[in-house]
């Protein structure tokens, strides 16, 4: 098995909470906070963790207003996130079919 | 995730089963389906009873009493999931909601319309008004079925093929005996709708939130 697809995953993606969220961002345009934490069922701050990593990655971009005077926070991808899923996506891919039987 | 316990090929197709499974569900509209299920099932029995009450059953009658009724249904489920939204302190006009307004809307205008014309030709049409109804809520339920939970497009369904039996049933058995229109609405719009919403209330409580 060639393991060199394995090795260029990219390790910020490449971990269960944050492949999550990327996937759920992945099909919609912006998700609030709190749609992220029902449909993941994660706590706040298991959240809160995985989004400043992503943020910081450059991977999703935050905004923040108020609803009805309440505080509402959104996430949505950035081209970079959109372009390093899909490449993620791409390596996932290639892995399956080089070891897929012939 | 440690290296060595990726390097197995199977977790790469688990992974991207995930992926499929988590862009699937963020694209599902959720927001108070069963309270919106239950009014619309409340306001379709209210209405058969007022329209077999007030005999009004005539085309234009019918359809003024159903079209009202389906108003008070639309906008009472706006405000629901207006409501479910304040609440969950999440944006109102979500994707999911947009994609499901558009899958919904022309059905539901093509129905709405030809039922008007059909007020204008005669005056004796409740029965093929209620067959077009079914049919085109039917329509309009299972397009926007692929964006809801699979129950919704199960039900536009059942609307879209038991209307057929019910043309069936109307111009085999009751060519004679008119079955009356405000019983069909009842049932479809009324009954299964208020079964529906109980049912989503039963097996997804606690999830009825975009």
């Amino acid at each position: 098995m060639n393991p060199e697809p394995f090795l260029q995953l990219d390790r910020v993606i490449h971990e269960k909470g944050r492949l999550a969220i990327m996937s759920l961002l992945a099909a919609s345009a912006e998700l609030s906070f709190t749609e992220l934490r029902d449909a993941l069922e994660m706590t706040d701050g298991n959240l809160t963790t995985h989004i400043r990593a992503l943020q910081q990655e450059g991977y999703i971009a935050i905004s923040k207003s108020f609803q009805n005077r309440r505080p509402l926070t959104t996430c949505t991808l950035t081209s970079a996130g959109r372009k390093a899923f899909a490449e993620y996506i791409d390596l996932l891919e290639k892995i399956v079919r080089q070891n897929k039987p012939k | 995730m440690k290296q060595s316990s990726n390097m197995n090929p199977k977790w790469a197709e688990e992974n991207l089963q995930t992926i499929r499974t988590l862009m699937e569900r963020s694209a599902l509209y959720r927001r108070a389906l069963a309270p919106i299920l239950l009014l619309a099932g409340v306001v379709g029995l209210v209405t058969m009873v007022v329209g077999l009450y007030f005999h009004l059953d005539s085309t234009r009658q019918f359809c003024s009493l159903w079209l009202g009724a389906a108003i008070v249904a639309i906008c009472g489920s706006l405000l629901l999931a207006r409501r479910q939204a304040l609440k969950d302190a999440e944006p109102f006009w979500s994707s999911p909601t947009r994609r499901v307004v558009q899958a919904l809307a022309p059905p539901l205008a093509a129905g709405m319309i030809l039922s008007l014309w059909l007020t204008t030709i005669r005056d004796d049409l409740g029965p093929s008004t209620s067959f077009l109804w079914i049919l085109f809520y039917g329509c309009a339920l299972h397009s926007a079925g692929f964006f809801m939970p699979r129950l919704m497009r199960r039900l536009g369904l059942l609307f879209v093929l038991s209307s057929f039996g019910f043309l069936l049933v109307y111009g085999v058995l009751w060519k004679t005996a008119d079955p009356n229109a405000h019983y069909v609405m009842g049932i479809y719009f009324g009954a299964i709708h208020l079964a529906a919403g109980i049912y989503l209330y039963l097996t997804d409580k606690g999830k009825n939130a975009a």
